[in-house]
């Protein structure tokens, strides 16, 4: 009987191992051995060339200030994304009435893709046909119109505005069913023992939120790390390379210059890093359970 | 999703195994998987006509022309064409991966300074003996075919020639105390009579360009740097001479009209999409533009045109522009090459391209009856002859693509520190190039 | 857990409300912007749907990309659905060797940035025979899905009763029946939210139909409306390009809506416990 199970729970598992052989681990050796390798996108393998395409990326003007930028952007989303879409839990985790809508409100930018999103801003921060400056003028807050991709800063403002807008929901959701899953009693035990709401908040709640938070803050860190439609579609990198991702840069390897085996490089370094920064955030979540 | 009855897990797997890897064979199977091409067929020098449906991809910038070609033909021939327009800034990789897959259209034209990329790397389909069987070979302009031959063989014919060329405004020159008929003869001549005609109000601006739009810039600026007799590459484009003398001074040109104001705004951020879109509405004065222009002006425009001069004096331009080869691999080569062979004749180039104002792909038909009654036109096309199309393996990457080097370097002349150190950012350029 | 008495009820709405307005600002506007008139756009005079006839002429048509994306779409939601019923049922409530180490490596797959599996994908995909087809763009699309997907099954799984299992097995029935009998009906919720989510996924990518998709008439919506925006020469099309967007977020919307119930529902199931 445990034999026949053990088979079975194979069975079941195999479509899945298959699948992730063939488009996962394939592609990931072969990335490894491209990165290794002279391989033009136009001709194909042309044989090893180790390790010139890592050496030559610290000649690459583009990396490092990649590497800062995308550090930098990852920092400023997830601390306001993590923020807001806790904010927005609390706010309708109580049963109130319009709390539903509420939740529907901040969850409906979620269901845009994120080219779709990017698209709709392009055209939002416009000054063809923008509401943002006729708005503000209007109003009487500016007078002239306000570039809203044309500098570095604001570039970088008006993409982790969209990014904002399009994730908080999602995450809030996230949050929410780990706020809802904590047992009342707790918070009524606090009580009885003289506890405040924000006692209760920093002792309790947050305590407790700590998988939840835990996987917004996964989310969010590797979504960051790895962002590139946005940029895409909305600044294409400019103005003069302040908003060019990591990601870009392989992109840019593989399918402008055309270099397979040098984008193959960076993807390999890219990984790595990724692998460190989400090991260590597991090992900090795990910590005194 | 309910799953039927099956004997028994095992079988059920294995049977479901099988069902997967045949659904995969059978879709490769039943997939367009395009042969080896038609490369292997027997070359008919005057092409085939027999209603094969071609496929031919042509960049968004160039659409006019390629779309009134290819509707033409269509009316009047059994072979159709049919025509999908790329976006510009994505048309490299489109064509690229398309490469890597061979899975490119039967015809695509290609920018002129992307040419070598591509025939170098055995996307086009060698198309030397059809060539020079056509009895105006020679008349063919010359720098379209240049950058489409690799090693004497010959892979391109040209399609739409788009040279840059001064566009001035008649009636704002008048408004503003110039003589509508003499357009500037240098460059610093250009810049006084920008000035004065953005001195006429606040709706009206002395000229603009594309400040984000590496493109652009080479396109409108280089032509003043060849006026001056000097350089912008060494010959086999593997060296940048863009920091020469000459070229600091026509930036400097540029630099000193931002500075006074008599730019309209948006220049900086503009990044190519809508640069050329000013100017027919009639509020800039004078500004080099892509000749294709021409035929795009409002009836109720009263413009001129002229050649691009240096600091000091002299004319050049750009010639640009596509010129269209057949894929490698193509299985309809001989009707593909029919299209080919039919936009190149005299009738064809005359009632479509001529008839619009634009410049044509032959040097032998400028004494037509539509020339006649278009100064504009001649003009643009007696330039043909004393333009340049610069040449390197590497143009697209290091001019074109916003991430590279050339568009720091200008747009550090230009909005930068009055006497920024161009050596360097120079020198990135050079590295592009050769490598 | 409730919040009541944090906030004055006037405070909360107006904060609540000013914030759900501030996100549907957005929405609301870039609808307004597809039919509103506007200089260089198919719509010059008054309200109407000229923007929405641009889409229907550009190149090969939105029919033709409305029909692409669908059945890309479709594909990639058969594809997971089956995958990550399959494995998560497998994960949750069978021990076999190799099964922590596949399940790591499966969420793993989110860590690997998209553009990176791409380029080898590119070339593997050509070798296989389905370069340029819009069925092997199908498989990729569910390899992302997997992750998030088999997370969702696992978990939804592991929160059925086993009791339900055990009186099921003592009645007689194999692994088999008991999943399509009984436990598919447990965990629809999850199956719902994870159809919906590839489904969103699917029909929203961008990336990879750019790079593994060339003919121009197999294009799906995302990349055929950001090509849109070049169109004209001289003028990005602002207002096509919003409704293009219209065009491509009306159906999310729609499943959104319809399915709203379930997939929270979904969330809850497999709720993220301490």
């Amino acid at each position: 009987m445990r034999h026949s199970r053990t088979l079975a729970g194979a069975v079941y598992a195999a479509p899945v191992a298959l699948f992730v052989l063939v488009f996962f681990v394939a592609p990931l050796l072969l990335v490894g051995r491209m990165s290794a390798s002279d391989w033009p996108l136009l001709a194909g393998d042309l044989g090893v060339n180790f390790p010139a395409n890592y050496a030559s990326i610290g000649d690459n003007p583009l990396f490092w200030p990649a590497v800062g930028f995308t550090l930098k952007y990852t920092g400023i989303v997830v601390v306001i994304l993590v923020g807001l879409s806790l904010g927005l839990a609390l706010l309708v985790s109580g049963t109130r009435k319009g709390t539903g809508l509420l939740r529907t409100a901040y969850f409906l930018p979620t269901t845009l893709g994120l080219a779709s999103a990017s698209l709709l801003f392009f055209g939002f921060y416009s000054p063809a046909i923008g509401p943002l400056d006729p708005i503000l003028q209007g109003l009487g807050i500016t007078d002239e119109p306000i570039s809203w991709l044309g500098t570095p800063n604001m570039a970088l403002l008006s993409t982790v505005v969209l990014i904002v807008w399009k994730f908080a929901g999602f995450f809030m959701i996230i949050l929410l069913v780990g706020l809802q899953s904590i047992p009342p009693d707790v918070y009524e035990a606090a009580r009885l023992d003289g506890a405040n709401r924000l006692q209760a908040f920093a002792h309790i709640t947050l305590p407790l939120l700590r998988p939840a938070l835990g996987l917004v803050l996964i989310l969010s860190v590797t979504g960051s790390l790895l962002a590139f439609d946005q940029f895409f579609i909305l600044t294409k990198g400019g103005p003069d390379n302040s908003t060019v991702t990591v990601v870009q840069l392989i992109y840019r390897e593989a399918f402008q210059r055309f270099d397979l085996g040098a984008a193959a490089a960076v993807s390999v370094l890219v990984l790595a890093a990724l692998l460190v920064v989400n090991i260590a955030q597991f090992r900090a979540l795990r910590r005194d359970r | 999703m309910r799953f039927d009855k099956r004997p028994s897990p095992s079988r059920r797997a294995a049977a479901a195994v099988a069902a997967g890897t045949a659904a995969v064979l059978l879709a490769a199977a039943c997939g367009d998987g395009r042969g080896g091409g038609g490369g292997d067929q027997e070359v008919v020098l005057e092409g085939v006509d027999d209603g094969a449906v071609l496929t031919m991809w042509t960049r968004a910038a160039t659409e006019a022309q390629s779309q009134a070609l290819v509707d033409a033909y269509n009316a009047t021939h059994e072979n159709q064409v049919e025509l999908s327009v790329i976006p510009t800034d994505d048309y490299q990789t489109r064509v690229g991966t398309a490469a890597g897959n061979q899975e490119l259209p039967d015809l695509f034209a290609i920018d002129v300074v992307f040419a070598p990329r591509f025939t170098s790397a055995g996307a086009y389909l060698d198309l030397t003996d059809r060539i020079d069987a056509l009895d105006h070979a020679d008349a063919l302009a010359p720098s379209h075919i240049a950058v489409g031959t690799v090693d004497d063989r010959k892979y391109l014919v040209p399609h739409t020639l788009d040279l840059s060329v001064l566009f001035y405004n008649k009636d704002l020159y008048a408004q503003a105390g110039l003589d509508p008929e003499q357009p500037p003869t240098t460059l610093a001549e250009f810049a006084d009579h920008a000035r004065a005609v953005g001195e006429l109000g606040d709706d009206v601006h002395g000229t603009f360009f594309g400040g984000n739009c590496g493109g652009c810039f080479l396109f409108t600026w280089w032509p003043s740097i060849w006026a001056e007799g000097a350089e912008v590459m060494n010959e086999d484009g593997t060296e940048s001479l863009l920091d020469s003398p000459e070229a600091r001074e026509v930036y400097a040109i540029w630099r000193g009209l931002v500075e006074d104001g008599a730019v309209a705004p948006g220049h900086a951020e503009e990044p190519g999409a809508t640069w050329t879109g000013l100017f027919p509405e009639g509020n800039i004065g004078v500004m080099p533009m892509p000749s294709t222009m021409l035929g795009l002006m409002p009836e109720d425009l009263d413009m001129g045109v002229a050649p691009i001069p240096g600091p000091t004096g002299g004319q050049s331009t750009f010639v640009g522009g596509d010129s269209i080869g057949i894929s490698a691999n193509s299985e309809h080569p001989n009707q593909a090459w029919d299209f080919l062979r039919w936009t190149l004749e005299a009738d064809t180039q005359i009632d479509l391209l001529a008839a619009n104002g634009d410049v044509m792909a032959r040097t032998d038909l400028a004494d037509n009856e539509h020339y006649a009654d278009n100064p504009n036109a001649v003009v643009m096309n007696d330039l043909v002859a004393i333009g340049r199309t610069p040449y390197s393996l590497h143009f697209g990457q290091t001019f074109n693509d916003p991430q590279g080097p050339w568009l720091p370097l200008v747009r550090e002349a230009v909005y930068g520190d009055a006497d920024a150190d161009l050596s360097t950012l120079n020198d990135a350029i050079t590295a592009s190039l050769s490598g | 857990m409730t919040r009541r008495g944090i906030w004055g009820t006037t405070s909360y709405y107006v904060l609540g409300g000013g914030l759900a307005a501030l996100f549907l600002f957005p929405l609301i506007w870039t609808g307004y912007a597809s039919v509103a008139p506007h200089g260089s756009t198919n719509q010059q005079d008054g309200f109407g749907l000229g923007n929405y006839a641009t889409l229907l002429e550009y190149d090969s048509g939105l029919l033709r990309y409305l029909w692409n994306s669908a059945y890309v779409s479709v594909l990639t939601v058969a594809f997971t659905l089956l995958l990550s019923c399959l494995g998560g049922y497998a994960f949750a409530r069978f021990k076999f060797p190799g099964r922590d180490t596949l399940f790591l490596l499966t969420i793993a797959i989110l860590m690997v940035p998209y553009s990176t599996l791409l380029i080898p994908l590119y070339t593997q995909l050509g070798d296989i025979g389905l370069r340029n087809s819009l069925f092997g763009l199908a498989l990729v699309l569910t390899l992302y899905q997997l992750p998030f997907a088999v997370f969702m099954m696992r978990i939804s799984f592991e929160a059925v009763p086993k009791e339900i299992e055990e009186s099921a097995m003592v009645d007689g029935c194999g692994s088999l029946r008991v999943l399509t009998r009984i436990m598919l009906f447990a965990v629809w919720p999850g199956l719902i939210t994870v159809g919906l989510f590839s489904f969103l996924a699917a029909w929203n990518d961008f990336i990879a139909p750019l790079i593994l998709v060339s003919d121009a008439d197999k294009a799906v919506l995302p990349v055929a409306i950001a090509n849109l925006r070049q169109q004209s020469m001289g003028a990005v099309d602002f207002g096509a390009t919003q409704a293009g967007v219209v065009v491509m977020a009306l159906p999310c919307l729609v499943l959104f809506a319809l399915l709203q119930r379930h997939y929270v529902r979904g969330f809850m199931s497999g709720a993220v416990k301490g």
